[in-house]
């Protein structure tokens, strides 16, 4: 029987970033993916002349080499930053309607609140305190948590004390008269798939943070680049990997785990199992339920499953610019309605006249597509329960009348495109479903209700002895936390050896 | 241990009993309760276990392979789609793409159409060992040629060679028996009419429905033949079609057809994105690819060095894939034209021959990724699978 240190269950970002820290440290490790190629989320495919970026929009914690941000670091760490080109993107992001409404934010504060203020000037106090506010949150937070000061108090620290809990909507409505505005400047919570009536003030505020202080980045190659650097790298360090290898078991013995089975039925003992699969998943199939601790369970069930997504990914035969899209990241507002509404939308097959985000990757960076051509992502959240209960057969119809009705609003936005569409290919929560083997194609893992965010995330560790998780069911969602989530999980083995 | 100060954030207690009740009247996470694998299954099986129902003669060169299946219903699919079959020829497990002549809308059976190919390893095996009853193993549905009603044109212009009639047969089919609302031209190229599949068929339908306008173009035409000869060029289409706007040309057929078909389409001033093209299988010769380099000879022989695993013999005109299953390596593969990404392997030292636009993945390409189905070994390689 083959026996490593780790085995590390799955190649998304927090199975990579766990892979090679560990693999730095000298330890014998196996990656077993499931696919054929890394990334989970982080990857791509090819149509025609294009290769399609799956999932990475707006890369955040970067910095730049004199102001480097978190991630910057950690990707030094992890001996991958000469194998990236990070390109800096220049816009934080536009929106685009309702109607004829346009309005484009630089990632720079002054620049923010200066072209907020142009367009609202009745709200021009409002805005000041909102990022005064933001800012006041983020730094507030990074002290007590990321510097980890030996004494808060809420007299140090008022704001955090004060708005860590509460609804983005309550802070909107007492800063801001105007619906629109409120619609604007919570853009960004399609980034985290709850409207700002349920999404907590302290998600906005750290988002607005990170990406006007590190700016938003992108990587030339897409994700998949950053996904085979990280490959490579664990390669070169000694690691192991697996592709076309799915795990069945995770072994247990003596209240510990013992290693894992996997699909062809070999068994390979380990001592420690990293997980990249969700919880859900880990506990209930991989893992015999009998031996979970029953307060798991009840955990588990108080959560709830986050959006899957509705993707259109089209080639165009064009620049950006003749199409008339000028910015990289781009929401596209139906309507100024920012309440529960919007988790109907989500509920419905159809577009409507639904909040969507939409990039172009070659606004920033003009040889992301082939010479003259040009893509774009365009995304709608959807929950994956109503597409479970589309008959097979008429799957595919679905299928285009919803990416029909997606690129209607496209087409609405940037008039003529569709004239210049090379490739397309649509992914609907089902997709999402197959490729990342999540439960109900929820792409953000478990909902981040402010009860279950943050504070209340059960992070990397298990009850199970050997067993850690990396990923953003168990933490927050997006790239930098899973990339930071599986360095921390082999930090926690790492020390836990050093320990023994 | 440091205190859990976010216990004392404004807000935190009514959190907790909210969470409280939310755990009372949860989700059911029980393992059978909505887990992916069955539904995905429905669409998009790993594996499909078919079972050989009838066997039809349509040429003497071809035959249609009616499958159905045991278990279930079988996954809906694009006219147009293809099943990758994964067969044990002799010992070797190889797999083959076929497109599905059938109509989507015929939910009872799969029709593969095999045309038999000189020294064509699967298609030999399907004409000569294959009986009813049979049971083979496949694909889910794949590929991505198909009409696409969010761009492609209500008119539609397709120019088949040979074997490449089966998914427009399939699309033909479908809009005849559905009624949708398209038009079709059928340009289809072969040497002989005797070698033109489904012939009858397609007459029938062209005589038959207004909209249906099946054109064969025989290069070597009998006495009598009355209708187009020669090759499909784009003075043939225009003739033929007069107005070129508002037309989708798709092309399914050997290399050398898409060499010769596609700078006539150009030349008709079609723009690239009106024109689709099916993944047919590497060229029958590579050596005679633009750009294969003038030392190596497709005879030539060299070692794959498997990284943990053996080394092996490898003929430089043999896509890798083949070569490495031959000897009981297996790698995934659908499509076996370098599309799919199926059969990604590493080269980690030496060179390998792609042909000029496989779709290889930008970071793929600089960590030396390859697709084995189309990769040609051009001296020793040491490679991982």
């Amino acid at each position: 029987m083959e026996s490593y240190d780790v085995v590390v269950i799955g190649a998304g970002n927090g199975g990579l970033t766990a892979s090679v820290t560990l693999a730095q440290k000298g330890l014998k490790v196996l990656l077993l993916e499931r696919h054929n190629i890394p990334g989970g989320c982080a990857t791509s495919f090819c149509r025609g002349r294009f290769e399609f970026e799956v999932a990475l929009h707006q890369l955040s914690g970067v910095g730049t080499p004199e102001k480097p941000g978190p991630l910057r670091m950690l990707l030094g760490q992890l001996g991958v930053l000469d194998d990236l080109d990070l390109v800096e993107m220049k816009d934080l992001f536009n929106v685009i309607g309702p109607g004829d409404f346009r309005l484009a934010l630089k990632p720079d504060r002054v620049q923010v609140v200066a072209a907020l203020q142009e367009q609202f000037p009745e709200e021009r106090e409002g805005i000041v305190r909102f990022f005064d506010m933001s800012y006041q949150y983020a730094h507030q937070m990074l002290s007590v948590f990321y510097f980890k000061d030996p004494d808060p108090s809420r007299e140090k620290y008022p704001v955090l004390y004060h708005y860590a809990y509460k609804p983005a909507i309550e802070v909107l409505d007492e800063l801001f008269a105007d619906p629109l505005l409120k619609a604007v400047i919570s853009s960004y919570w399609g980034f985290l798939g709850l409207p700002p009536t349920r999404l907590s003030f302290a998600y906005l505020a750290m988002l607005f943070f990170v990406y006007i202080e590190f700016k938003p980045f992108h990587l030339k190659g897409g994700s998949q680049a950053l996904s085979n650097a990280l490959i490579n790298r664990f390669i070169s360090q000694g690691g192991t990997v697996r592709f076309n290898c799915g795990v069945e078991k995770i072994l247990v013995g003596n209240g510990r785990i013992e290693g894992v089975v996997v699909e062809s039925g070999e068994k390979i003992s380990a001592r420690y199992v990293v997980s990249n699969a969700s919880p859900v998943t880990t506990y209930t199939r991989l893992l015999d339920p009998e031996t979970i601790p029953e307060f798991l369970f009840r955990e588990m069930r108080g959560r709830s499953l986050s959006p899957s997504a509705f993707v259109l990914y089209i080639g165009f035969d064009c620049e950006p610019q003749e199409l008339g899209i000028t910015g990289s990241m781009n929401f596209l507002a139906g309507h100024t309605d920012i309440s529960d509404k919007n988790l109907l939308d989500m509920q419905r097959l159809d577009m409507g006249d639904q909040f969507m985000a939409l990039s172009c990757y070659d606004v920033a960076d003009p040889d992301f597509s082939p010479p003259g051509a040009c893509q774009v992502s365009a995304v709608a959240l959807k929950y994956g329960e109503p597409w479970l209960r589309v008959p097979p057969g008429e799957y595919h119809r679905v299928k285009f009348r919803c990416a029909e009705s997606m690129l209607q609003r496209v087409e609405a936005a940037f008039p003529g495109a569709r004239n210049h569409i090379e490739e397309i290919e649509a992914a609907t929560p089902l997709t999402h479903m197959r490729y990342l083997g999540h439960p109900n194609g929820a792409i953000y893992g478990f909902e981040q209700y402010t009860k279950d965010s943050m504070f209340f995330q059960p992070g990397r560790s298990s009850p199970l002895p050997g067993l850690f998780f990396a990923s953003g069911w168990t933490g927050d969602c997006g790239f930098q936390p899973t990339l930071e989530a599986g360095a921390a999980a082999a930090r926690s083995i790492i020390r836990e050896l050093a320990g023994q | 241990m440091r205190k859990e100060i976010f216990k004392e954030f404004d807000g935190y207690q009514e959190l907790v009993e909210e969470r409280e009740v939310v755990r009372k009247y949860g989700l059911d996470y029980s393992p059978d309760k909505d887990a992916p694998e069955p539904y995905i299954r429905r669409l998009h099986p790993k594996r499909l276990e078919l079972r050989v129902a009838d066997i039809i003669i349509e040429t003497p060169s071809t035959k249609t392979f009616r499958m159905v299946t045991q278990d279930g219903a079988l996954p809906p699919f694009l006219a147009g789609q293809y099943l990758a079959l994964f067969l044990d020829i002799g010992g070797v497990r190889t797999g083959r793409p076929y497109s599905i002549s059938s109509a989507p809308n015929q939910t009872g059976y799969y029709d593969l159409t095999v045309r038999r190919v000189e020294q064509g390893l699967a298609s030999t095996y399907f004409h000569e060992v294959v009986k009813p009853g049979n049971y083979l193993q496949s694909s889910g549905p794949e590929g991505h040629f198909y009409h696409n009603p969010l761009f492609h044109d209500r008119a539609m212009v397709c120019l088949a060679g040979g074997s490449g009639i089966t998914p427009f047969m399939s699309m033909v089919r479908e809009i005849v028996e559905c009624g949708l609302d398209r038009e079709v031209f059928l340009f289809y190229g072969n040497r002989t009419l005797e070698e033109a599949v489904f012939h009858e068929q397609l007459r029938y339908y062209t005589a038959r429905f207004s909209h249906i306008h099946y054109l064969p173009v025989i290069e070597d035409p009998a006495e009598g033949y009355d209708g187009l000869i020669g090759l499909i060029t784009g003075e043939l289409i225009r003739n033929t079609l007069k107005e070129m706007d508002n037309k989708t040309f798709y092309l399914c057929g050997p290399q050398a057809m898409y060499d010769f078909c596609i700078p006539e389409l150009e030349g008709l001033g079609i723009p690239r994105r009106k024109i689709r093209k099916e993944v047919y299988g590497p060229p029958t010769d590579i050596t005679r690819s633009a750009n294969w380099p003038k030392g190596v000879r497709g005879d030539d022989l060299f070692q794959i060095r498997i990284r943990n695993g053996k080394t092996l013999e490898a003929r430089a005109g043999d896509p890798l894939a083949s070569t490495l299953e031959r000897q009981g390596v297996l790698v995934p593969n659908l499509c076996r034209s370098g599309e799919c990404s199926m059969c990604r392997v590493k080269i980690l030292s030496g060179k390998v021959f792609e042909p000029a636009g496989v779709p290889i993945r930008r970071s793929d390409r600089r960590y030396g990724y390859t697709h084995a189905c189309i990769a040609f070994p051009l001296g020793d390689l040491e490679i991982m699978v």
